[in-house]
């Protein structure tokens, strides 16, 4: 192997470590942001429901029904959620 | 002794009453540091691209530093398209970070530890980002709410909680903001109580605990104005190139 080679080689090597550096820096911070977000999705969406059927019951006058149903409702979104942004996290 | 650690969330009015109708706008201490962190925004960021010097002093390169930051989140989530918010998420990003660190000096007092404040600004973002939807894809941003694939005896069900779904995101970008500032700052005034109650002898553990505490709830309140402004961003990326 020549001189010139080895500092060609050299240089790739290098140039790769530094991008996997870069990439491997900047999916820590958002890793970060995703667990953050992960944590607040799954209730946030079971507590609009419950709203969603108080307020319809209020208007319809069906009063425990449709609160017990939206809440389920809202647990099923808070897990699509969770899952979505979960899937997001590993691309 | 030990005071009680919520007094520090109270708010109270500064100066005159002022009433308009049945609402009470007077100037209050939130409101006071509201002022003081934009003020500081603009005084900061004015200083520091006054002098526009091929060697930039501490606060050029703190004022540039924070525009490459703020400009690779949105070019990384958001993409090209999503250049023209720029201005909108930088302060943003900048007012609720300003907010949280103000926060953290002693005696000061955290705005963005009560719901209403991150609410209206998540809710702001939530009517911003469906306007913009509207505006660029027309009706065909209803196709948001149907995901392609779906047997038609389900698709009510699945409207409906993508719905829910939508509805949600203001909710949870203001509960996560609120509640870690307000769950941090509640935690930082027990932990002080504790230091006063053992006092010299056994306070040096809840101390250590306090000062610790105080580096952790930096990099959260540094970390939930990230969090906030990166969440706008991927919500502008949904709007801005709808892909369901």
């Amino acid at each position: 192997m020549s001189k010139d080679q080895f500092k060609t080689r050299l240089q790739i090597a290098k140039n790769k470590l530094l991008r996997k550096n870069l990439e491997g820096k900047n999916q820590n911070t958002s890793n970060i942001g995703s667990a953050f977000k992960l944590s607040t999705e799954l209730v946030a969406a079971v507590v609009v429901g419950t709203i969603i059927g108080f307020i319809l019951d209020k208007t319809f006058g069906t009063k425990p029904w449709l609160i017990i149903i939206f809440f389920f409702v809202g647990v099923i979104a808070g897990i699509i959620n969770v899952i979505r942004s979960a899937k997001n996290m590993q691309k | 002794m030990a005071a009680n650690p919520m007094t520090q969330f109270e708010v109270y009015r500064i100066g005159p009453e002022i009433k308009v109708g049945a609402f009470d706008i007077s100037f209050t201490n939130a409101s006071l540091f509201m002022v003081v962190s934009s003020l500081a925004i603009l005084i900061i960021f004015n200083l520091g691209s006054k002098k526009n010097s091929l060697l930039p002093n501490k606060l050029q390169l703190l004022a540039e530093l924070s525009y490459t930051f703020i400009s690779k989140m949105i070019g990384d989530t958001a993409g090209t398209k999503a250049r023209p918010y720029f201005a909108f998420i930088f302060s943003l990003f900048m007012f609720v970070l300003f907010c949280n660190m103000f926060g953290m000096i002693p005696y000061t007092f955290t705005v963005t530890s009560h719901i209403i404040v991150t609410f209206m600004l998540a809710v702001f973002i939530f009517v911003g980002v469906t306007i913009i939807g509207f505006v660029k894809h027309g009706f065909g941003y209803l196709k948001l709410f149907v995901p392609s694939g779906v047997p038609a005896v389900l698709l009510p069900l699945i409207v409906i909680i993508e719905i829910i779904s939508y509805l949600s995101r203001p909710v949870s970008l203001s509960v996560r903001l609120f509640a870690n500032m307000m769950a941090g700052h509640t935690m930082m005034k027990v932990f002080g109580g504790f230091v006063i109650s053992l006092g010299v002898v056994g306070g040096w553990l809840p101390l250590s605990f306090s000062v610790a505490l105080t580096g952790l709830e930096i990099l959260v309140a540094f970390l939930q104005a990230y969090v906030f402004a990166i969440l706008t961003c991927i919500y502008l990326n949904d709007a801005l190139n709808l892909h369901h």
